[in-house]
C-alpha cells in the first residue's frame, strides 16, 4: 500500500495530491474488508441465533434444491434416455439454456434497480461524491455491492443444479473445476448490461425512469407469461407427449441463440460434463477445450463489459447524479381521503382513542408502499396459485383424492400463517420499536399505553384476518371441501391471526429496540427472529390439532377401513377435542404475550 | 477562493439559485443566511460537485467544478448538515480513508490522524464503530474528517446544530483560527448569533437570490439600524418569503425581483 502511494506521487502523469487509480481501488477494497469484518464480528457477538438460522435455512434450502435437481436428472436418465443419447443431450440443453437464459433476463433487471438505489438515493455516494475519488471508481464500488445482491439467488439455483447435473452422468473432475469460472463470468456480463441501462437511463432519461423500467418489465413479463401459456395451453391428452416435447423445443429456441451469454454458459457447462472422446479427435474438438473456449468467451466478454461500465461512468455518473437531484418534484399530497373514510367507519365500535391510533396507523400503512406491496404481492401469488388448485377435482371420488383434498387445503392454510407470520415479523413487530422513538407525541397525550398496545394488536389482527379469511376461502372453494373443512379452515384462520398478532405485537413490547430507525434491521435482531421462529411452531401447532381429526374424519367418511377409533362418534370426540385445544392454544399464545408485553410496555422508560 | 460567475439552478420549474456572483477570497469567513429554501444547499451543492450549474459556473481556487471536479473537490473540506460516516467503521478508519482518498501516505497521514483526533478530543471514541456516536460526535468527526488534507477552501452547512456549548466554541474558533490562517471559510447557518459574531462578511439569499452582501455594520448602516441585532436586521430584510419561485412566475413578474442591497461590494 504505501508502496503505491509513493508511486502515485513520484508519477509525472499526475496532479499533485492526485492519486493512482490502483490505489484508489486498493483503499475501497479496504474499506469494503474493514466494514465486512466488522459486521460479521458483530453479527456473531449480537446476533449469534439469526446468523447461524440464515445459514442453516440456506443449508437446508440449498440440499432440498440439489436433491430436486439430482431426481430430475435421475429420472432424466432412467426413463428418458442415457447420457450420449440425443433425447438426454437434447433435454439437458433445453433445461439450461432456458434456465439460464431466463436468469441472464432476471440479472439485467435485479443489478440494474439494485445499482440504481445503490448509487442514486444513497448516503455513501453523496459522501464520496464530494471527495476526490474517480466517479467510475465509486460506481464499480457499488456495482460490486449490485453484483452480490443481485447474483446470490442466482448461485443458490444455480450451484446445486450444476452440481446434481454433473453426478447424474459422472462428469470428469475438470467440470467441477470450471463451474465456478463459468458462472462467475456469466454473471458479469447481465450485471453489466443492468449497469450500464441504469447510467444511460438516468443521463438521457432521468424525469422518464420510472415509465421506462415500468414500460420494459411489463412487456418482458408479457412475453414469458405469453411463451409459458403457449407451451401448457395444449390439450391434456397431448402434455409431455414426443409432439409436445419437439414443439416446446422449437418454440423455445430463441433461448439457444449463439450470442446470448447463458448459451455460451449452457454450452461450456455441457461440454465440460463430456468424458474425453475415446477416438483421437483434433484438440480444439475436445470438450474440455471447447467448454475453455466458452470461458475464454465469457470471461473477455465480462472484461469488455467492465471496461465499457467504466468509460460509461466516467462520463455519465456525476451529470445523471445532478439531473437526477434537480428532476422537478411534486411534493405528495396526503389524498385518498375516501379510503380513510371507508376504514373509520368499520373502525366506529371501537373507543375513539383506539380509533385515533388505529385510523394514525392505517394511514402510515397506506402511504407506505413498501409495506402493502409485499403484502400484495406474496397474498397475490397465494391468490393466483389457489385460483388453479382445482386440478385435484379431476380424480374426484376415491379415497386418495379426498385424502389429498384434504391435505392441501391444510398446507393451504400453513403456507397462508407462515406467510403472514413473515410479515407480522417484518411490519407489525418493529412498530413500538419505531412508536419508541416517537414517544414524545403519544407519551404527553392522555392515553394509557396499555391502549397504545391494545391498539396495535386490533390493527394488525384486523388487517390481517380479512385477507386471509378471503384466501383461504378461495382455496377451499376452488378444492369443493366440505363445509365442515370450511368451517375448521376459517376457525384456524381466526386463530392464527390474532395468535400471531398478539406474538409480534408482545414481544415488539418487551424486545424494543429505540436505537435503530430501520424496521427491517429491527425485524432482523434477535426479538424479531424469536417472533419468527415462535410464530412457525405456533403455526404448526395449530393447524396440526384442527387438521388432523378432521382429515381422520373425512378418509374415515369414504374409507371401507374399520377401526374402533374410526369410528363416528369417536372422530366427532377428536374433532372437538382439537378444536378445543387449539382455541385453548391460541387463547395462551394471544393472552400471554399480550399481558406481558403490556406489562413491560408499562415499566419502560424511553431514552 | 471561491468564485460564482451567473451561476443558476432548477429544481424542475422551480428556480433554487438565480444569476449568483459571489468571490470569497482567501482568509475569508463568508456566511450565507436566508429561510428554509432560499437556495443555500443548492449553492453548497454545486461548490463540492454534487450538482452542476445550469448556467455559469464555480470556480475553487480556479477549478472549475464542472470541467475540473477532481481538481475542485481535492481543494475542498466540506462538513454536510448531516454528517454521513460509515456505520462499521471507526471514526479512525473513516479518518485514514479520507487522508489516503486526498493523496496522503500512511505516515502524512497518519500525522494528520493524530492532529486532528487531538484537536477535536476524538481520542476516546476514535476507535468504536461510527454506528455508536451521538450527533456531536459524529460532526466532530466530519470537522476532523474536512482538515485532514489542510484545504484552502473549507464549506460548512449548518455547523452548529446539535452540538454543545464546548463544541460550538471549539467550531467558531476553529474557523477563525483557519481564515486567519488563509483559508476561504464559507458558511451556511440559521445561527444568526454566530454570523455576526465570526462572519467577515455576510450574504442574504431570498428565493434563489442574493439580495444583500456586505459586513453586518454596513447592513446596519444600509437600514439606519444601528445597535439592532443581526436577527432583527435580517427578519425586517428577508420578511417571510420563503422557498424558491417559478421561471413562469419570474418571467411574468408575479414576483418581485429582490433588489440587491448593496455593502461594500
Amino acid at each position: 500500500m504505501n508502496d503505491l502511494a509513493s508511486r502515485a506521487k513520484a508519477s509525472s502523469k499526475l496532479r499533485p495530491n492526485d492519486i493512482d487509480p490502483r490505489v484508489e481501488a486498493a483503499l475501497f477494497r479496504r474499506i469494503r474488508a474493514s466494514e465486512t469484518v466488522a459486521h460479521l464480528r458483530q453479527l456473531m457477538s449480537t446476533a449469534r441465533l439469526r446468523t447461524l438460522l440464515v445459514v442453516g435455512l440456506s443449508i437446508f434450502f440449498w440440499c432440498g434444491l440439489f436433491a430436486l435437481f439430482y431426481v430430475g436428472f435421475d429420472f432424466l436418465r432412467e426413463n428418458v434416455a442415457r447420457p450420449g443419447e440425443v433425447y438426454h443431450a437434447k433435454t439437458v440443453e433445453f433445461v439450461f439454456h432456458l434456465f439460464f437464459a431466463s436468469l441472464n433476463v432476471m440479472l439485467v433487471f435485479s443489478s440494474g434497480i439494485i445499482l440504481y438505489g445503490a448509487l442514486f438515493s444513497s448516503q455513501e455516494t453523496r459522501f464520496l461524491l464530494t471527495t476526490p475519488a474517480r466517479e467510475e471508481r465509486i460506481v464499480l464500488h457499488k456495482f460490486q455491492e449490485a453484483t452480490l445482491f443481485s447474483s446470490w439467488g442466482f448461485f443458490l439455483l444455480a450451484s446445486p443444479l450444476t452440481l446434481a447435473y454433473g453426478i447424474s452422468v459422472s462428469a470428469p473432475w475438470h467440470y467441477y473445476v470450471l463451474i465456478g469460472p463459468l458462472i462467475v463470468s456469466f454473471v458479469y456480463i447481465p450485471c453489466v448490461i443492468g449497469a450500464l441501462c441504469c447510467l444511460l437511463l438516468i443521463y438521457k432519461l432521468a424525469h422518464m425512469r420510472v415509465a421506462v423500467v415500468v414500460i420494459v418489465a411489463a412487456l418482458s413479463m408479457l412475453a414469458a407469461g405469453a411463451a409459458i401459456w403457449e407451451t401448457i395451453a395444449v390439450d391434456r391428452k397431448e402434455l409431455f407427449e414426443d409432439q409436445f416435447f419437439l414443439d416446446t423445443i422449437r418454440k423455445f429456441r430463441f433461448t439457444r441463440e449463439e450470442w446470448l451469454p447463458s448459451s455460451w454458459l449452457s454450452n461450456g457447462l455441457i461440454d465440460a460434463a463430456q468424458a474425453s472422446p475415446r477416438l483421437p479427435t483434433p484438440l480444439r474438438d475436445t470438450p474440455v477445450v471447447r467448454a475453455l473456449m466458452s470461458l475464454a468467451l465469457l470471461v473477455s466478454n465480462a472484461l469488455m463489459g467492465r471496461l465499457i461500465l467504466t468509460a460509461v461512468a466516467r462520463r455519465t455518473f456525476r451529470a445523471g447524479f445532478s439531473q437526477l437531484e434537480c428532476r422537478p418534484r411534486r411534493p405528495r399530497r396526503a389524498g385518498a381521503a375516501w379510503i380513510d373514510r371507508v376504514a373509520a367507519w368499520f373502525l366506529r365500535p371501537f373507543p375513539p382513542q383506539v380509533r385515533l391510533l388505529l385510523m394514525k396507523d392505517w394511514r402510515l400503512l397506506r402511504r407506505d408502499p413498501v409495506q402493502w406491496s409485499q403484502f400484495l404481492i406474496f397474498f397475490g401469488l397465494l391468490g393466483l396459485y389457489f385460483l388453479n388448485v382445482d386440478q385435484f377435482r379431476v380424480t374426484a371420488g376415491d379415497i386418495e383424492h379426498t385424502t389429498w383434498v384434504n391435505l392441501v387445503s391444510f398446507l393451504n392454510l400453513a403456507v397462508v400463517g407462515l406467510i403472514l407470520s413473515t410479515f407480522t415479523t417484518r411490519f407489525i413487530y418493529p412498530m413500538l420499536s419505531l412508536e419508541g422513538r416517537r414517544f414524545w407525541v403519544l407519551g404527553l397525550m392522555p392515553v394509557s399505553r396499555d391502549t397504545i398496545v391494545w391498539s396495535k394488536f386490533v390493527f394488525a389482527a384486523l388487517g390481517s384476518w380479512m385477507p386471509c379469511a378471503m384466501l383461504i376461502l378461495l382455496s377451499d372453494l376452488m378444492l369443493h371441501v366440505s363445509p365442515l373443512v370450511v368451517g375448521v379452515h376459517q376457525l384456524t384462520t381466526v386463530l392464527l391471526c390474532v395468535g400471531l398478532a398478539a406474538l409480534a405485537v408482545g414481544l415488539g413490547a418487551m424486545m424494543p429496540n429505540f436505537h435503530e430507525s430501520s424496521p427491517s434491521k429491527i425485524a432482523a435482531g434477535f426479538g424479531g427472529t424469536l417472533n419468527l421462529v415462535l410464530s412457525a411452531v405456533y403455526i404448526i401447532l395449530i393447524v396440526s390439532l384442527t387438521a388432523l381429526p378432521c382429515h381422520f374424519k373425512l378418509i374415515a367418511n369414504s374409507s371401507a377401513i374399520s377401526s374402533e377409533f374410526l369410528r363416528e362418534d369417536y372422530l366427532n370426540l377428536w374433532l372437538v377435542l382439537g378444536a378445543g385445544l387449539a382455541v385453548a392454544v391460541g387463547l395462551t399464545a394471544t393472552v400471554v404475550p399480550l399481558y406481558r408485553g403490556v406489562r413491560a410496555f408499562n415499566r419502560l422508560e424511553f431514552y | 477562493m471561491i468564485e460564482f460567475e451567473g451561476v443558476s439552478r432548477s429544481y424542475g420549474d422551480t428556480l433554487a439559485v438565480r444569476g449568483l456572483d459571489l468571490r470569497i477570497e482567501s482568509g475569508e469567513l463568508f456566511a450565507l443566511l436566508g429561510h428554509n429554501g432560499a437556495g443555500k444547499t443548492t449553492t453548497i451543492k454545486m461548490m463540492v460537485g454534487l450538482l452542476r450549474p445550469a448556467a455559469g459556473r464555480v470556480l475553487i481556487d480556479g477549478y472549475d467544478t464542472v470541467a475540473q471536479v477532481r481538481e475542485a473537490t481535492s481543494r475542498i473540506g466540506y462538513v454536510p448538515d448531516e454528517p454521513y460516516l460509515y456505520d462499521k467503521l471507526s471514526g479512525r478508519e473513516f479518518l485514514q480513508f479520507v487522508a489516503e482518498m486526498h493523496g496522503m501516505s500512511r505516515q502524512e497521514a497518519t500525522r494528520a490522524l493524530d492532529r486532528e483526533i487531538e484537536r477535536f478530543g476524538l481520542g476516546r471514541f476514535a476507535d468504536e464503530l461510527a454506528e455508536s456516536y451521538s450527533h456531536g460526535m459524529k460532526q466532530r468527526t466530519v470537522f476532523a474528517a474536512a482538515l485532514l488534507h489542510d484545504p484552502p477552501v473549507l464549506i460548512v452547512d449548518e455547523p452548529l446544530v446539535g452540538l454543545d456549548p464546548h463544541s460550538i466554541r471549539l467550531v467558531k474558533d476553529l474557523l477563525r483560527e483557519r481564515a486567519a490562517a488563509g483559508t476561504s471559510i464559507f458558511m451556511s447557518t440559521h445561527t444568526l448569533a454566530a454570523a455576526e459574531e465570526i462572519a467577515d462578511r455576510i450574504g442574504v439569499m431570498q428565493q434563489g437570490k442574493l439580495i444583500f452582501l456586505g459586513t453586518v455594520d454596513e447592513l446596519r448602516h444600509k437600514y439606519h439600524a444601528e445597535g439592532q441585532s443581526l436577527e432583527s436586521l435580517y427578519l425586517s430584510v428577508v420578511g417571510e418569503t420563503v422557498g424558491g419561485v417559478t421561471a413562469e412566475e419570474e418571467a411574468t413578474h408575479q414576483v418581485e425581483p429582490p433588489a440587491m442591497l448593496e455593502g461594500s461590494e
